[in-house]
């Protein structure tokens, strides 16, 4: 009878002390969500083809606790398509979305934009000791012609931050400093895609 | 409850203590300071739009203040029209984005240029655009409180003080005649104070609420030229 009671306690708090631990040491999912405007900027004369690689929506940023638990896994999700549909239309005379870079040519697009995360950071107001989350996005943008020759490799870095907040939890201020890279990314983008030398020079030529 | 109960209750000293600290906790101090640089004046269908800096590395002005003194300009009986903070910029996208906002009147004038900043700008009708930059830092924390629960009940004890200061400047360009026409600075400060005796009494000292209703006025008699 004593053993009984014993091992009912017993069990009854191990399982306990399982369910805090599991919810101390679980990680916090984030997928990206936010909106973006259109940009004010001349369309080029173009016609462009995106394609979005699997690995672009499927992107996923784990970051660590300093003893080596995942804390935030971050993920893309539907955020740089729904930044891409508010960019391209205002910036180049006809979008048309690729499912590969070979269905250019049936397009009759004259060029392909394959863009691509090569990087993530994030730095927590925990570690950083200041007052802001941010987070930093290195992209790599592919950009070839309608028969799949490369005219510019451009890598741009974008930058996002927002203030730490007391009624803000964590996930969300992570997700506002991401949205913010994102519009970094596109004002960038928007304003200096043009002025990228090997772009330029295509264009000249053409 | 009767001040006279309250008296009986926590005895002479604390009760003075505790008077003390509510008087307290009203006072932040508030200092504005003005320059002009130009004559101002606002026609009924002009507007202003109030924007926060964000190029600092380590804060941001926050958009809960540049509202709030958007909310202070646009009350009241001589109210001015202010267009929200990220209606603009979304709608201005993307010229006014930490990275490519103008940090000058020379570049303001610049950014004019273009047809469609500019058609944009008409569209709201833009008269003054205001750059507001600063931030609020607490410090001297000191003090602890700890609570307790048990099957009696539960109840804090301790007594917790901070100081907050707040420092805010607000830089004011006329767009019809591209100019600078003025700086208004307000610093402010306060103690706040967390008492606790069983239940924790927060007595808070509002300094940026202040700071933001002081700079609200001076810039609404600023742009009106008062």
């Amino acid at each position: 009878m004593k053993t009984d009671f014993f091992f009912q306690h017993t069990k009854s708090t191990i399982a306990g002390l399982l369910i805090l631990l599991v919810q101390g040491c679980g990680t916090s999912k984030i997928v990206i969500e936010g909106q973006y405007p259109s940009p004010n900027v001349n369309k080029i004369p173009l016609s462009i083809g995106v394609v979005y690689a699997q690995e672009l929506i499927d992107f996923n940023y784990v970051e660590y606790s300093e003893i080596g638990e995942e804390e935030y896994s971050i993920k893309s999700g539907q955020s740089h398509r729904d930044l891409f549909d508010a960019l391209l239309p205002s910036m180049f005379e006809r979008v048309v979305v690729l499912d590969s870079v070979e269905s250019a040519a049936s397009q009759e697009v004259d060029i392909v934009f394959l863009p691509r995360i090569e990087e993530f950071q994030l730095a927590l107001p925990a570690k950083t000791k200041l007052d802001v989350f941010e987070v930093w996005i290195k992209y790599n943008l592919r950009i070839n012609d309608s028969e799949g020759n490369g005219i510019a490799d451009w890598i741009l870095t974008s930058y996002g931050k927002t203030p730490t907040r007391s009624m803000r939890s964590v996930e969300n201020s992570i997700n506002q400093a991401a949205v913010v890279a994102l519009r970094d990314f596109a004002s960038s983008f928007a304003l200096g895609f043009a002025q990228v030398p090997e772009i330029r020079l295509w264009l000249s030529q053409r | 409850m009767s001040k006279l109960k309250i008296y009986n209750l926590f005895g002479p000293n604390l009760f003075f203590v505790f008077s003390f600290l509510l008087l307290q906790s009203g006072c932040t101090s508030t200092t504005v300071d003005e320059f002009r640089q130009g004559q101002t004046g606002i026609a009924t269908d002009e507007s202003v739009v109030i924007l926060g800096r964000r190029q600092g590395n380590e804060y941001e002005t926050r958009e809960e203040f540049v509202g709030c003194v958007g909310d202070r300009v646009s009350s009241g009986q001589d109210a001015i029209t202010v267009i929200p903070e990220r209606e603009f910029v979304d709608a201005m996208f993307p010229w006014f984005e930490p990275r490519t906002a103008p940090m000058g009147i020379s570049n303001l004038e610049r950014l004019m240029a273009d047809e469609l900043v500019a058609e944009q700008m008409e569209k709201f009708g833009v008269r003054y655009m205001v750059w507001l930059d600063g931030f609020t830092e607490t410090s001297g924390r000191t003090g602890s409180i700890s609570c307790t629960a048990g099957p009696g009940g539960a109840g804090c004890f301790g007594f917790g003080s901070w100081e907050d200061d707040s420092s805010f400047n607000a830089r004011v360009w006329d767009v019809k005649s591209r100019q600078n026409v003025g700086t208004i600075n307000t610093d402010a400060s306060g103690q706040s104070y967390l008492p606790a005796l069983v239940i924790p009494i927060p007595l808070i000292a509002r300094v940026e609420a202040n700071a933001c209703s002081r700079l609200g006025d001076q810039l609404k008699a600023f742009v009106k030229g008062d």
